[in-house]
């Protein structure tokens, strides 16, 4: 069943490849700015923030569990961040602090869910609004914007020529190293076993506990460095920091392939329907498409791409049901490729 | 080591590009590309500011787009805006959500030629090259406290909603408002007491408004600079039974609230022509293109449909034109 | 003790169960308690009939909502697209209201209700039948009833002038100085728990929650009761989005935007397990009761308004602590028994 399962993936990762390819041509065609390199390593910037969330969250969800608190981490570190550009502490000291900061804060809400057996959907709700408050008490009323330069780097600056965002390299470093973590070590091995099935894993000798406090810790940590490239990239440190933006998070961890009850789901999936979304938003964005339209189609995207498993086993079952199992990926394989 | 010749080459080349597109744009005088954001889509007031520019455009023989995301997220505003600039407009119109988080964007918008201006909420001065400011703060505290003087000419106990507390304009008013009631010999007559967040959610206002009035029994008038909170708080204190002992001003569109004015619950509201705003934000950075307006210090803007407008320090044109709203002047206005 | 019959030794357990069950709705009630004391003690007014009036006023719209997300929550399901489903409803039905003046009152109801069983259907479709995870199926929809109002509004507003006088009347209408809409919320969640309790096709909602494969070898259709739990949420929505318009008297297409969290936070708070199964209704109404309340009495105390986040936030997660604790409890209660 594994085997099988882990063979259907990459026909939903070809899928979303071709959905990308599909979704430039068609930006092209809704704009005559899109297909420029410039323009097209410039427009990556507003999704390394998401991104990085995205990256831990996908971790989180492949145990079967959600963080929904992570944009508020993100406040936590960006008003931490201004309080220490104001006391003149160099970044090279503030930001592990922060990402540190961001890993605390996400081992908090992995030691509520792992140890104390919350329900995460429940325990994050809570610890977003706290963390949130949190970023205001630490932060107070007025914004922060007098950052050294030295801050603003990660999240400003190009490099090769001035073409390739900075913070472009450090999202690729992270998703690599994720990529690395979850598909190539005993750790990422742990946490899908533990995502199929948290009993079987844990007689298995699998610490549940400390592996969950861990991806946690992890997406928390993300957190923080986001929480750096915010800095760099908006160079305004406020308690309302990337509020509201943990949906589209959400949104591409699902679309990514990342089965939301856990133990399913590809690294390389989660960084492919980030590109595709932000194709999508990118086209849309430069032909002046209004918001609410843009919010209607990436809703129906996200449906569409949540039916499309559903309508391949209805399809399966119609047309064989004794062979339903053996039909179900190549079910997924056929309709991807409509 | 080809390839890498290649892109510096075409870098160079796009360099030389943008440098020319603005240089080319100077001799020009109309036919220009503006491109106009408000902090939100969807919200009554700001589609008026959006029509108004759009007329505004059409008379000089611009062209203008106003698009933006649906909800007042700054990182989307930035999105918005990087779009814009990708598109080598002549000029960028905005309400900004954030004064700071848009100035790294603007800037780069600006070192490519494009002329920025902003409205109703301004962006970190370096950033932009003038700002329309529909009322300088002060004017803006004055007006709402003349409106409050109206409601309560006895004076009282005030309270104020603001949207949150980085919002600046808000904070600014309200800061100025308190100012006055200490040293103003006519607003004296008024102590502020409490000032609330309501995020421009209008539930979440009315519940503040009726919490306000539990909490300061002697509470005469509620002041909000949200056009969203002013209204709710004039439904909560008409629904609660307060009418008559406490009441609600500040700035709200006529047609928001058009009914408690006509039913006598309130006396007074204040507002500008949001239309008229949008038409003389999108006038002035034709002008500026145009090269027929420099936004100096004294400099003033001439607007044949509107009128003439002082520039302030910092490239801060003041359309200071303030309506306040009663039972007999709200039928007048259709927005 | 060991030779008793054994259905002898279910009954007790059973009891004890309910007993408990019974409790941690208690467990709101406990914490709502303790908060009003502590307002109480530190501000005299908070106590007053008038001031708990103004809670009850406030917290009756969102307990309506976190009623409708308690119905899905008790299937093992979630509901994302409550704040969605209540703005687009008020919005189209205030704008119909607003462009038919003749409409009677009754018609005005009916169209609320019938789009707001429209819409949760939509989502009992993609989850009961579509297989769609619900937190998935229901983001998508939220972002879709959302688009959708604001593409059908075209940046206007139905401002109260042009709603119908009796419909902002209505809401101002108070019975024994208690508003007229925290009484029909109350009725609402009373027979809404009422419903669950009595009735079989109640008691299937919690069947299907607490056990979904059990409840299908008991010949339970799954599908059809997730289906018909959506479509309760949605005709819940469409009235508490109706009467969020009457109240507040302006209809924009942000309305009730957030409160798919508030909805949450109110049903979490109420005892309602996300995991499914337990918690009621009535719970879920006074979670939202325990919001409103803290709201109020941190203005009546004037701290400022990043407390209100972090205390909000901070209940949340004590009252899913609390929860576990109790089902922890259970779980060894009955262990022990039938040791």
């Amino acid at each position: 069943m594994a085997a099988k399962a882990k063979r259907q993936w990459p026909f939903w990762e070809f899928t979303l490849i071709v959905a990308i390819l599909g979704a430039g041509a068609w930006s092209s065609t809704l704009s005559p700015y899109y297909l420029s390199v410039d323009q097209l390593f410039g427009s990556t910037r507003a999704f390394i923030i998401p991104g990085l969330l995205a990256l831990g969250l996908a971790v989180v969800v492949s145990l079967g569990e959600i963080d929904i608190s992570l944009a508020s981490i993100i406040a936590v570190g960006t008003v931490t961040l201004s309080k220490f550009s104001a006391a003149g502490v160099p970044l090279g000291v503030s930001a592990p602090i922060v990402v540190a900061i961001g890993a605390l804060c996400g081992a908090f809400n992995g030691l509520l869910v792992a140890k104390w057996r919350l329900p995460s959907l429940a325990v994050t709700l809570g610890t977003m609004g706290a963390y949130r408050g949190l970023a205001f008490i630490i932060g107070s009323e007025v914004g922060y914007t007098d950052f050294d330069d030295s801050y603003l780097w990660l999240g400003s600056e190009y490099i090769f020529h001035g073409i390739v965002p900075v913070s472009l390299i450090v999202f690729a470093l992270m998703a690599i190293l994720v990529w690395f973590l979850m598909h190539r070590t005993v750790y990422g091995r742990r946490c899908f076993s533990i995502g199929l099935n948290t009993d079987a894993s844990w007689f298995a000798g699998v610490d549940v506990t400390e592996t969950k406090i861990r991806a946690y810790a992890l997406a928390g940590a993300l957190a923080g460095l986001a929480a750096i490239v915010w800095i760099g990239q908006y160079g305004s440190a406020r308690g309302d920091n990337a509020d509201g933006s943990i949906l589209f998070v959400v949104t591409a961890v699902v679309l990514g392939g990342i089965d939301i009850n856990g133990g399913r789901g590809t690294i390389s999936g989660v960084v492919l329907a980030l590109f595709l979304l932000g194709t999508i938003r990118n086209g849309m964005g430069l032909a002046n498409i209004g918001g609410p339209t843009q919010t209607v189609v990436l809703g129906s995207l996200l449906v569409a791409g949540v039916l499309r498993p559903a309508a391949a086993a209805a399809l399966a079952r119609l047309s064989n049901p004794a062979r339903l199992k053996a039909a179900g990926p190549q079910g997924v394989e056929s309709s991807g490729q409509e | 080591m080809k390839s890498k010749i290649l892109a510096a080459l075409g870098a160079a080349l796009l360099v030389v590009g943008l440098a020319a597109a603005p240089a080319l744009a100077q001799q020009k005088t109309s036919g220009f590309k503006l491109m106009m954001t408000p902090k939100w889509t969807g919200f009554p007031y700001f589609e008026l500011t959006g029509e108004g520019a759009k007329a505004a455009a059409t008379e000089l023989g611009d062209t203008l787009v106003y698009a933006g995301a649906d909800h007042a997220e700054v990182s989307l505003q930035v999105e918005t805006l990087q779009n814009f600039v990708t598109q080598k407009p002549d000029g960028i119109i905005l309400a900004a959500i954030d004064l700071n988080a848009v100035a790294p964007v603007l800037k780069d918008a600006r070192k490519k030629g494009i002329v920025v201006g902003t409205y109703d909420a301004d962006a970190a001065v370096p950033a932009r090259d003038l700002f329309v400011n529909q009322l300088s703060y002060e004017q803006a505290a004055r007006v709402m406290l003349d409106a409050a003087l109206i409601d309560a000419p006895e004076g009282g106990e005030i309270a104020f909603i603001a949207a949150s507390p980085t919002s600046p304009n808000h904070m600014a008013h309200i800061k100025i408002m308190t100012d006055l009631t200490q040293k103003d010999a006519k607003y004296k007559v008024f102590k502020p007491v409490d000032t609330q967040f309501a995020n421009d959610d209008d539930a979440k206002s009315y519940d503040v408004a009726v919490n306000l009035m539990q909490a300061h029994p002697n509470l005469k008038v509620i002041i909000s600079s949200s056009a969203v909170s002013a209204p709710s708080a004039a439904r909560a204190i008409e629904a609660t039974g307060h009418v008559g002992k406490v009441w609600a001003t500040g700035f709200a569109l006529p047609s928001a609230i058009k009914r408690y004015l006509e039913n006598g619950s309130e006396k007074a509201f204040a507002f500008w022509d949001p239309w008229e705003l949008g038409y003389v934000a999108a006038y002035a950075v034709h002008q500026k293109l145009a090269g027929k307006f420099e936004p100096t210090e004294g400099a003033v803007l001439d607007v044949p449909k509107a009128g003439k407008f002082t520039t302030f320090k910092d490239g801060e044109v003041v359309y200071g034109k303030p309506l306040i709203f009663t039972k007999e002047t709200v039928g007048k206005y259709n927005f | 003790m060991s030779d008793q019959p054994v259905p002898a030794e279910a009954a007790p357990s059973r009891n004890l169960v309910q007993f408990v069950l019974r409790l941690r709705e208690a467990g709101v009630v406990v914490f709502l308690v303790l908060l009003g004391l502590t307002f109480g003690l530190l501000n005299d007014r908070f106590l007053s009939v008038q001031n708990l009036t103004i809670v009850a006023s406030s917290a009756a719209i969102l307990a309506i909502a976190a009623c409708a997300q308690g119905v899905v929550l008790i299937t093992r399901n979630l509901d994302v697209s409550v704040g969605s489903m209540m703005g687009l409803v008020a919005y189209l039905t205030a704008d119909w209201t607003a462009n038919h003046p003749g409409i009677s009152p009754a018609e005005v109801v009916a169209i609320a209700v019938v789009l707001g069983i429209g819409l949760g259907a939509i989502n009992g479709l993609l989850v009961a039948y579509g297989k769609v995870p619900a937190l998935i199926g229901t983001l998508g929809t939220m972002s879709l009833y959302r688009g959708l109002t604001y593409i059908y509004a075209h940046g206007q507003e139905v401002s109260s002038s042009r709603l119908p006088h009796w419909m902002l009347e209505s809401a101002d209408i108070r019975i024994a100085g208690c508003p007229i809409y925290v009484i029909i919320a109350i009725i609402i969640v009373m027979a809404v728990a009422w419903f669950l309790y009595a009735y079989p096709l109640g008691r299937r909602i919690y069947a299907v929650g607490s056990n979904g494969v059990a409840a299908w070898f008991f010949g339970l259709r799954a599908e059809r009761v997730v289906m018909f739990a959506y479509v309760l949420c949605g005709f819940l929505c469409g009235i508490a989005g109706l009467l969020y318009a009457a109240r507040v008297g302006t209809v924009n297409v942000v309305l009730a935007s957030g409160w798919e969290m508030s909805s949450l936070a109110a049903a979490v708070i109420g005892g309602v397990s996300v995991s499914g199964g337990s918690g009621t209704v009535i719970g879920a109404a006074l979670g939202a009761v325990v919001l409103a309340a803290i709201d109020n009495g941190l203005v009546l105390l004037r701290v400022p308004e990043f407390w209100r986040m972090f205390i909000q936030g901070a209940a949340i997660v004590a009252a899913v602590a609390v929860d576990a604790l109790i089902a922890e409890a259970i779980r060894r209660s009955t262990a022990g028994r039938r040791r």
